[in-house]
């Protein structure tokens, strides 16, 4: 368990311990290879896009796991810099942490890592002169305030096309500092000198100005718990939740946003940081009245969810004035987006009508206009009349043929069996179609899925007693369309 | 400003048909943001600037790729 603490308040003992680790990894030159995992990494794969952050909280997760092995203390964390409380008198730049500010001409010539006694590298990793500071001077005299941090920790959602340094409203572009207060890059851009540059761990204060942007997105997780990692899929290869992050080696942990998602999972602790309740989406009822929302700040985002018991259409909608966007997640996932809608509905409202399987959605509703406020109601009903539409497929009987005919579509069969042997779902055609098998005698549980049973065909053979089933299909592209057969047979 | 040469920080920068930029020779790669007509590169990512000669003279300054040892 790593505890991270405000760098401020580390005790002279846990100073003298962070900086011993520090020098004892220069000297193994494991240091110096983190200052070249960074230099090297390419531009658009760790900053001005989505991965950012769970790239740099990997790559400081990694550092620590160093530190703690090099000082034999496995709780050792690295410290934040609290920036609000961090300005250039403050202690964590004493001879005793990271020293202070560069000299006239830059030269950092205090503490620990001072001329002499501390080497930066270029990207080649030769040796390139002392370490160089220059606080404010730079253009940005300031660090960031607490106002400012909580500017940012209210801006929803993670991250938002083009998913790079224009995206907004993006709290991952805010914390980034593109766009709003400017927060991160005000941390390199305010020391300046040896942090400006691609080399910036060079200088040990990066890893704590990263602990405190780390920080941040943590907490930011903890009050919006349903707000999740963005892009899910569809944004370029690298930025998408299951994607591999580029210059991200192997290591105790995957390598994907996915995999560094919960902090709390990774055993990192931050200190001041009070346990704060899960906050639930509102609960809609089905076809009850629309439920009254407003969207109060500009890049606020609702998120509300729904249960739906069985298969049949459905109709999500706003009313009244606002010019509402609504996204579709589920089910029983809130970050599996299944559509979204702008202005379907009466006026500028939004709506989406469309066949719902069992289990609970959520939908996250924002306005069409970032940077604007404004009132609506919301509610979800039941356009199914008649008995379940849910096709049944007979075993051993005809095909059904089908179509994927609408971004991440998914259509859903039943079929009974009444005596327990093994059978096989399939999918024939030419569209790369994804199978789940869900039962028996509940669409909820997921037993089995498949991809590429034949070619690009789904098909799920196993044993399955009396009950009945469902058998869920999509593209496997979220964007996929095309037509497919499916059928049961046993054996 | 077709084309401009200067030494700053010890360093040649040289802007050609005012957009082809090499320092001490090396061609520098960076992006212009025609919307808001700013320059950044990936030798300094966390700012951007408001000429390409005034990025140039920052990566000299800055980078330790140009910038001579200082001590």
């Amino acid at each position: 368990m790593a505890i991270r603490k405000d760098a401020n308040t580390l005790t002279s003992a846990e100073r003298a311990e962070f900086v011993a680790a520090i020098q004892a990894l220069k000297a193994e030159g494991i240091y110096d290879q983190f200052v070249l995992r960074h230099a090297n990494a390419s531009m658009g794969d760790i900053h001005r896009c989505s991965a950012f952050l769970p790239w740099h909280r990997r790559f400081i997760f990694d550092l620590e796991l160093e530190l703690q092995r090099v000082s034999g203390n496995p709780n050792l964390g690295i410290p934040y810099w609290n920036w609000p409380s961090g300005g250039a008198n403050a202690s964590m730049w004493n001879d005793d942490l990271l020293g202070g500010n560069g000299d006239a001409g830059g030269v950092v010539r205090t503490g620990p890592f001072r001329a002499g006694q501390w080497t930066v590298i270029n990207s080649s990793g030769l040796p390139a002169g002392p370490l160089m500071r220059e606080f404010g001077q730079n253009g940005l005299p300031t660090l960031p305030t607490q106002a400012e941090i909580n500017q940012v920790m209210a801006i929803m959602p993670y991250d938002v096309p083009p998913w790079n340094m224009n995206s907004n409203p993006s709290f991952r572009n805010q914390l980034e500092g593109w766009i709003g207060p400017n927060l991160h890059n005000r941390g390199h851009v305010w020391v300046g000198g040896s942090m400006l540059p691609m080399t910036s761990p060079n200088d040990p204060v990066f890893f704590m100005n990263h602990c405190m942007v780390d920080k941040i997105w943590h907490e930011w997780q903890l009050r919006f718990p349903n707000q999740g990692y963005l892009p899910a899929n569809g944004g370029p290869f690298g930025q998408n939740l299951t994607d591999p992050m580029g210059s991200t080696p192997s290591g105790q942990i995957g390598a994907r946003p996915i995999d560094v998602l919960d902090s709390t999972a990774l055993g990192i602790v931050y200190d001041g940081i009070a346990p704060q309740p899960q906050p639930q989406p509102l609960l809609i009822v089905v076809g009850a009245n629309p439920t009254q929302a407003d969207i109060s700040t500009p890049g606020e985002t609702d998120v509300f969810r729904f249960d739906i018991p069985t298969f049949g259409p459905h109709t999500m909608f706003t009313t009244g004035p606002s010019d509402t966007f609504m996204t579709l997640f589920g089910p029983n996932d809130p970050n599996v987006e299944v559509t979204s809608d702008d202005d379907a509905g009466e006026n500028f409202n939004s709506q989406i009508t469309r066949n719902l399987s069992a289990g609970t959605y959520y939908l996250r509703i924002r306005l069409y206009t970032p940077n604007s406020t404004g009132n609506y109601a919301v509610g979800v009903r039941s356009d199914g009349t008649g008995p379940s539409p849910i096709p049944e497929l007979i075993v051993d009987g005809v095909s059904i043929n089908a179509a994927i005919s609408a971004a991440n579509e998914s259509d859903v069969y039943r079929f009974n069996i009444t005596t327990e042997n093994i059978y096989t779902i399939e999918t024939s055609g030419t569209t790369d179609t994804f199978m789940t098998l869900h039962g028996p005698n509940s669409q909820i549980p997921e037993i089995d899925r498949n991809d590429d049973g034949v070619a690009l065909n789904a098909r799920i053979r196993r044993q399955l007693s009396p009950g009945e089933y469902f058998a869920r299909v999509r593209h496997y592209s979220p964007i996929g369309t095309g037509s497919y057969s499916i059928r049961v047979s046993q054996g | 400003m077709a084309h401009h040469k200067e030494t700053f920080e010890g360093c040649t920068i040289e802007i050609k048909d005012d957009v082809d930029l090499s320092i001490n020779g090396k061609e520098i790669d960076y992006n212009h943001d025609e919307a808001k007509n700013k320059f950044s590169s990936k030798y300094l990512p966390y700012t951007q600037y408001d000429s390409l000669l005034e990025l140039a003279r920052e990566i000299a300054k800055h980078t330790v790729e140009f910038s001579h040892v200082k001590d």
